[in-house]
């Protein structure tokens, strides 16, 4: 049974969503799903290219204006 | 290598369960709105124009339209000096080199125009001398804009945006840029003159040093992409 895990970036300037995210998934075994709500437009841009590049399933979600979900599946 | 192509929005390729997935209240349409501000930029515009100088309206269009435009690319300096070391991505750092090859040639352009009119070339003020005091200043500014989240421009943008803590960025950066202008005179006599400024036409000839430019920009994109490929193939950090 895989996991979903949501980690709370609201208000976060840009690199902490990142550094955030990644030492969280770090802490994920394959098959589970992390979710990053953040409000901070940078982090929305490279929360998403960095987990594509790391090989992860990766989707963008608009929740409410100015306000994203990036959903996360570890892949590797 | 990015499979950007595959930007997933809402095609429902990760199942997630129900209980997570943030119920979504239905959006405002946005779009008058924007053409209400569209308006009212273009009405400021014109009484700018008309009350003050058009120098001051050209400002107020030229930095709008940069501002827009910076929000929409979500252009951030500081991303593409803090990326490829933070993640390995270049994306954002060979756009910034873009647009730097751009300029280049754009203002070359200008320059050069009044130069063969033999009118006095616009913006020889910029040309400043060069020295230690802009690696140690490039670097205090490096670390502050990574932890404020954004350089000038994009602090400026986001608090646009309506991002509450780049507000505190802001205003501290108002502070900054005052008790820097009020003691910039004894930096500039104690360490700015002494340092040569550098015209690269005066050096290298018109043609030159557009050569020479493009050149260390080409070269520090192909480092650029060589150092993104790096980080990505071992396998993060």
């Amino acid at each position: 049974m895989s996991k979903e895990v949501e980690l709370d970036c609201m208000g976060e300037a840009c690199p902490v969503p990142l550094i955030k995210a990644e030492k969280a998934l770090e802490k994920l075994d394959v098959g589970d799903i992390l979710i990053v709500q953040i409000d901070h437009s940078c982090a929305m841009k490279n929360v998403p290219e960095w987990a594509r590049e790391q090989g992860h399933n990766v989707e963008l979600e608009e929740v409410d204006d100015g306000e994203w979900e990036v959903v996360i599946e570890k892949v590797k | 290598m990015g499979d950007q192509a595959q930007a997933g929005t809402g095609e429902g390729g990760i199942r997630r369960s129900a209980r997570t997935r943030t119920s979504r209240k239905k959006k405002k349409n946005q779009i008058p709105l924007g053409i209400l501000a569209f308006l009212v930029i273009i009405v400021i515009g014109i009484l700018l124009n008309r009350f003050t100088n058009p120098r001051v309206a050209l400002f107020w269009i030229t930095g709008s339209t940069f501002g827009f435009i910076l929000q929409r690319s979500r252009f951030c300096f500081t991303a593409s000096m803090r990326d490829p070391y933070l993640t390995g991505s270049t994306s954002l750092t060979k756009s910034v080199l873009a647009a730097f090859a751009i300029t280049t040639i754009g203002f070359t352009a200008i320059k050069y125009g009044a130069h063969i009119q033999g009118l006095p070339i616009p913006g020889q003020g910029y040309v400043v001398p060069f020295g230690l005091h802009t690696i140690v200043g490039g670097f205090l500014f490096g670390i502050g804009m990574v932890i404020a989240g954004g350089c000038a421009s994009g602090t400026l943008m986001r608090v646009g945006e309506g991002f509450g803590m780049q507000f505190l960025s802001l205003f501290f950066f108002i502070v900054g840029s005052f008790l820097g202008a009020i003691h910039f005179g004894w930096w500039k006599l104690n360490f700015i003159v002494r340092s040569p400024s550098v015209f690269l036409p005066d050096v290298f000839g018109w043609i030159g040093a557009v050569i020479v430019q493009l050149l260390i920009i080409a070269l520090l994109w192909i480092a650029a992409d060589k150092w993104s490929k790096h980080k990505n193939a071992g396998g993060g950090h």
